[in-house]
């Protein structure tokens, strides 16, 4: 029997909807303790007793973490605001400029560094002194201001000549939302229990907003304090607040810590912040069966088209000989594909700019917002143009068409560029990685189906499967904990399948990931290709699916992720394999020649893939990492008769294309 | 042929191979046509793992080209230049040759491979000379030094017999023969892309001739040229008489054939399948030879990788110590670091083990932790290991 974890939850109201809940209807783990013993305290106070092992969790502000990076987030969960928020702000009786003293309220780490960080940009220096909580406000006269956060500052409009919301200032200078608080544990703490325990008690608390509002409104006038109207507060809980740090919010979290280090304001290096993983419930269920296992008698069962359960990939990923994989992937491609044609593509990889708010680690491709001027760039027309020509003219089909998340570039600049692209040329559009369909969708304020099917009228044909990486959200949070999360990756997919588009999927490994996460990727995608395909047989063909599955080696150089994982050819070899066998439904794989050479990629035709990928006219994000080769149809032709089989384009459906049009 | 029939003989072959029987010529040209390529790499591994379990031998050693002035005129020959003179053409003197060993006197060397064109402009004595000045300086390092063709080259010139040249040769410090300048046996392949070179016969009397003074030597094969998949395997048969009858080949190396600046730069370079497939029928047609060794030079560091499960047990390629190959902050596909080397063997699931240029062992892999490898990924995937547990960042 586990001893309940001490949890510190902030007394402002904006945090009532996280922590109430545990009060009302406190979770309890599987023997019946309960899960939880909550306290209550001001914000600084929470991370102060946090660092002084005085309690398990809090709430804590999002800046005290940079002095704790061991301590542990948990994810999807936190205090955000996507422009003003309401609850901190500056209030003055001059224009900011000509403010000399700014008396910070009892304010939190977070909401000062803030205010630092929006103050330097502005080239402005007041100077910034302490005062106790609730003192903040009287203190105003003349050229002195406050910075006062929390439920004091609802009372503050009108009261003064000037009133700053800093959340409102933040997104007009970044575009992003900002991220005031999340909660946090000591290392080792928190078990998977407690994590869906704080998600359960949000989704409760954010259902409630009215009856807290109520709550919260009686509380004051019992009080003797001037309150404003229920709805107000229920507004408040309900729109302003946003309690899910999905992307967008991780998006604008990044910026914010790498903001404030670039003016040297902390000295927190690397960014990172170390998210909980929770476990897939569908994974979970799949771990449960077990019998001793052999290789052979697995492997003959794969060959033979018989489904593998997750602990069976995974027992032979750690024990199955590389050439026996390979031999059973070679029979199971054979049995799919048994014309004995290996496809190819002639498209063009179109990286439109390398503007990025997500700061993945393992990326040397993008340039922060920060930067953009200096280094980053958004192609033209007459750039695109000119690419789009050069691939017509080389018999190209396609355009994949990635870039950075760019909070500049907004849907319509999209749907422009597509209606464009599709009335001057006959290239299709396959294009837009979930990564970046997820962040249009938050910069809209659309959902992901909205974005989808505008983009789909534009002539989007259909989505590269990038970004996905290693799909388990413990690896993810390691090397690129601002970007989507596993569950979002496949949403953005199933969604795409629902409008009926097809789309491929990728795997990258080489980040230190286990046996049991790179098949827990494969096990994730193979569910969502049986959903995808029950939906065709039910409503018919024109529903979309996965057309193709793709892997290659991390390439680290010039990469912030040091790391010396196995990244070899060998292994390479082993996982496009396993991947053939585990994936009996996706129906193609494609060898990813440009990051392992075309001599490797023939026997990785013998070993599984049927598709020699595309005569790569140009790839940035792997280019930039090292990666050099390059090869016309003619040689790709060549390698694929090397490895004994026919060579023959085809679009990205993966039709065939006619003879005569080669 | 059908696939039916074709498997069938596959499993003949097969039997023949496990039951240690010789194979047949027809055997050899079969399994380079025969479909399944990891059906025919696994058979090979089979033999490797037999007369190797896992082990990958490497040994660190360093070239010395004395001179590239040569009177042949290989078609395929991207270093020879014709006449002393021409640019770029050079004879080192015997400090320069010195000074190639001064320069690597802290490095852990045991060997120096010693190639050179056919140079008759220059007294015998240089090239005696040019052992013994290594010898002086570091009396116990390896003399692998001068091809067949060399010694013919020497035994025409300088009117000496094979046997004299080489006596001379090892008093002043020859240790053993390299196996270069074999190409392809069969005379119309010669006539075609090395004409005014030792024949085969004077290539293989030469290895008799060393082998019977108690020389070990090396042989190779030169593949992706104008020669047929019957001539690759008529070669190998020759190497396996002259191997039946002396005992005295060490290794087997196939030699990828680079079409760049050389007279054949027309003809593509072999593909990875094609490499790998020679390995494995250079394991299976040689099973009197011990070693199949791959120069990941030639065919690059992936597919050498790849190599170890198609026959291959011994990795050649220049390997240097960490510190230069820092200071020179390259990472050339010319250079390898040791533990680059060791890591790519382990990551293949096989035992990495030092060698010296006879085989002793001079040190082996015992899977613990290196500097520069940080993570022991090492060994997962062998049928002979445990799989190591990986420390996450
Ligand atoms: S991988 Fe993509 S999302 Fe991540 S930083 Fe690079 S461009 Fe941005
Ligand atoms: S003998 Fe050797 S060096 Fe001379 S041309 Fe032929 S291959 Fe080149």
């Amino acid at each position: 029997m586990a001893t309940p974890l001490r949890l510190c939850a902030v007394t402002f109201l904006n945090a009532w909807p996280l922590y109430q809940p545990l009060l009302e209807r406190p979770p309890l783990d599987e023997d019946g303790e309960p899960l939880f013993s909550v306290e209550e305290a001001l914000p600084s106070e929470c991370a102060r007793r946090l660092a002084a092992g005085e309690c398990d969790v809090a709430l804590v502000p999002v800046a005290s973490y940079l002095e704790h990076p061991e301590w542990e987030v948990v994810p999807e969960v936190g205090i955000a605001a996507r422009g003003a928020v309401q609850t901190v702000v500056v209030v003055s009786e001059v224009p900011l400029p000509e403010v000399t003293r700014i008396h910070l309220d009892a304010a939190s780490r977070s909401s000062v560094l803030l205010l630092r960080t929006l103050l330097t940009t502005e080239g402005l220096e007041p100077e910034l002194v302490p005062a106790p909580h609730g003192q903040g406000a009287s203190r105003v006269r003349g050229t002195e201001a406050a910075l006062v956060i929390g439920d004091a500052a609802f009372e503050l409009p009108g009261r003064f000549a000037h009133h700053i919301d800093l959340g409102a200032r933040w997104l007009a200078l970044t575009g992003l939302p900002m991220v005031f608080a999340f909660w946090a544990a000591r290392p080792g703490r928190l078990t998977e229990a407690h994590v869906r325990a704080l998600h359960a008690a949000r989704d409760r608390g954010i259902g409630q907003a009215e009856p807290l509002a109520r709550r919260y409104c009686e509380q004051r006038l019992a009080a003797g304090l001037p309150a404003q109207d229920e709805a107000f507060y229920a507004n408040y809980l309900r729109r302003t607040i946003r309690y899910r740090l999905d992307s967008w919010e991780r998006e604008g979290l990044v910026e914010y810590i790498a903001r404030s280090h670039e003016l040297h304001l902390h000295d927190a290096g690397d960014v990172h912040v170390r998210f909980a993983a929770r476990e897939h419930e569908g994974v979970a269920a799949a771990r449960r069966a077990r019998a001793p296992l052999r290789v052979d008698a697995l492997l003959q069962r794969a060959a033979a088209g018989e489904r593998l359960h997750l602990h069976e990939g995974i027992f032979l990923y750690e024990q199955a000989d590389t050439l026996a994989l390979g031999h059973a992937a070679d029979q199971r491609r054979a049995a799919l594909h048994p014309e004995g044609v290996v496809t190819y593509i002639i498209d063009r990889n179109v990286n439109y700019t390398n503007v990025c708010t997500a700061r993945c680690k393992f990326c040397n491709f993008y340039v922060p917002p920060t930067r953009k001027l200096q280094e980053g760039y958004v192609h033209s027309k007459e750039v695109l143009a000119q690419k789009f020509r050069e691939t017509e003219a080389l018999g190209g089909v396609q355009i994949l068409l990635q870039g950075g998340l760019n909070p500049d570039l907004r849907l319509e600049w999209y749907e422009d560029l597509f209606r464009w692209t599709k009335q001057n040329f006959s290239l299709r559009l396959h294009a837009l990685s979930p990564t970046e369909i997820i962040h249009i969708a938050h910069l809209e304020d659309l959902s992901v189906a909205q974005v989808l099917q505008r983009l789909r009228a534009a002539g989007m044909d259909s989505l590269p499967g990038g970004g996905a990486e290693i799909l388990h959200d413990e690896v993810r949070n390691r090397i690129s904990p601002f970007k989507n999360t596993t569950d979002e990756w496949l949403e953005v997919m199933r969604q795409a399948h629902v409008l009926g588009m097809k789309t491929t999927c990728t795997m990258v490994f080489g980040f230190q990931e286990t046996a049991e996460h790179t098949l827990v990727h494969l096990h994730r995608l193979r569910a969502l290709q049986d959903e995808a395909l029950a939906r065709r047989r039910a409503h018919g063909e024109h529903h979309g699916q996965f057309t193709a599955f793709i892997v290659w080696p991390f390439q680290a150089e010039g990469t912030r992720l040091k790391l010396r994982d196995d990244t070899s050819p060998w292994r390479y070899l082993r996982v496009q394999a396993l991947a053939r066998l585990y994936l009996d439904n996706i129906p193609n794989l494609q060898v990813s020649w440009p990051t392992l050479g075309p001599e490797i990629g023939e026997v990785a035709l013998r070993m599984g893939a049927n598709d020699f990928g595309s005569v790569m006219i140009e790839e940035n994000v792997v280019s930039q990492a090292g990666a050099h080769f390059m090869l016309t149809a003619e040689q790709i032709e060549h390698h694929i008769r090397a490895a004994g089989f026919s060579p023959r384009r085809r679009n990205m459906q993966y039709d065939w294309l006619p003879e005569a049009a080669q | 042929m059908s696939p039916a029939t074709d498997s069938a003989r596959f499993r003949t072959v097969a039997d023949k191979v496990r039951a240690g029987e010789p194979l047949a010529f027809d055997d050899g040209v079969f399994l380079y046509r025969y479909p399944d390529l990891l059906a025919v790499g696994a058979l090979a591994n089979e033999v490797r793992e037999r007369l190797h379990g896992d082990r990958t031998y490497f040994n660190i050693n360093f070239h010395i080209n004395p001179t590239n002035v040569c009177e042949a005129d290989c078609q395929f020959c991207s270093f020879a230049r014709l006449q002393p003179g021409m640019p770029q053409a050079y004879t080192m003197s015997l400090d320069e040759i010195r000074g190639k060993l001064v320069e690597r006197k802290d490095q852990p060397v045991t060997e120096i491979h010693i190639v050179s064109g056919l140079h008759g402009g220059v007294p015998w004595s240089w090239y005696t000379d040019t052992l013994r000045v290594l010898k002086e300086l570091r009396p116990d390092i390896h003399l692998k030094a001068f091809t067949a063709v060399e010694i013919h080259f020497f035994a025409e010139k300088y009117g000496k017999s094979y046997a004299q040249a080489l006596r001379e040769l090892v008093d002043a410090g020859l240790g053993s023969l390299p196996g270069g300048g074999a190409e392809i046996f069969a005379d119309r392949v010669r006539r075609k892309i090395c004409r005014d070179k030792a024949t085969a016969e004077q290539w293989l009397e030469v290895h008799r001739t060393a082998h019977r003074m108690g020389l070990r030597s090396n042989c190779t094969m030169l593949y992706g040229t104008v020669e047929t998949l019957e001539e690759r395997v008529d070669h190998m048969l020759r190497l396996r008489a002259l191997q039946d009858e002396t005992g005295g080949f060490q290794t087997f190396i196939p030699l990828a054939f680079h079409p760049d600046g050389n007279r054949l730069d027309k003809l593509p370079r072999p593909t990875g399948v094609d490499s790998l497939r020679t390995y494995a029928v250079g394991r299976l047609m040689l099973h009197n030879i011990p070693h199949i060794k791959a120069y990941w030079i030639m065919i690059g560091l992936d597919t050498a990788q790849i190599a170890q499960s198609f026959g291959v047990d011994d990795l050649d390629g220049t390997v240097q110590e960490e510190k230069i190959y820092h200071m020179a902050g390259a990472d050339t596909p010319q250079v390898m670091t040791r533990t680059g080397l060791i890591r790519l063997i382990r990551e293949a699931g096989r035992r990495a083990v030092e060698r010296d240029t006879l085989y002793e062992v001079r040190w082996e892999d015992d899977g613990r932790p290196l500097p520069g490898i940080r993570v022991e990924a090492s060994v997962p995937y062998s049928r002979h290991r445990k799989r190591v547990e990986l420390s996450v960042l």
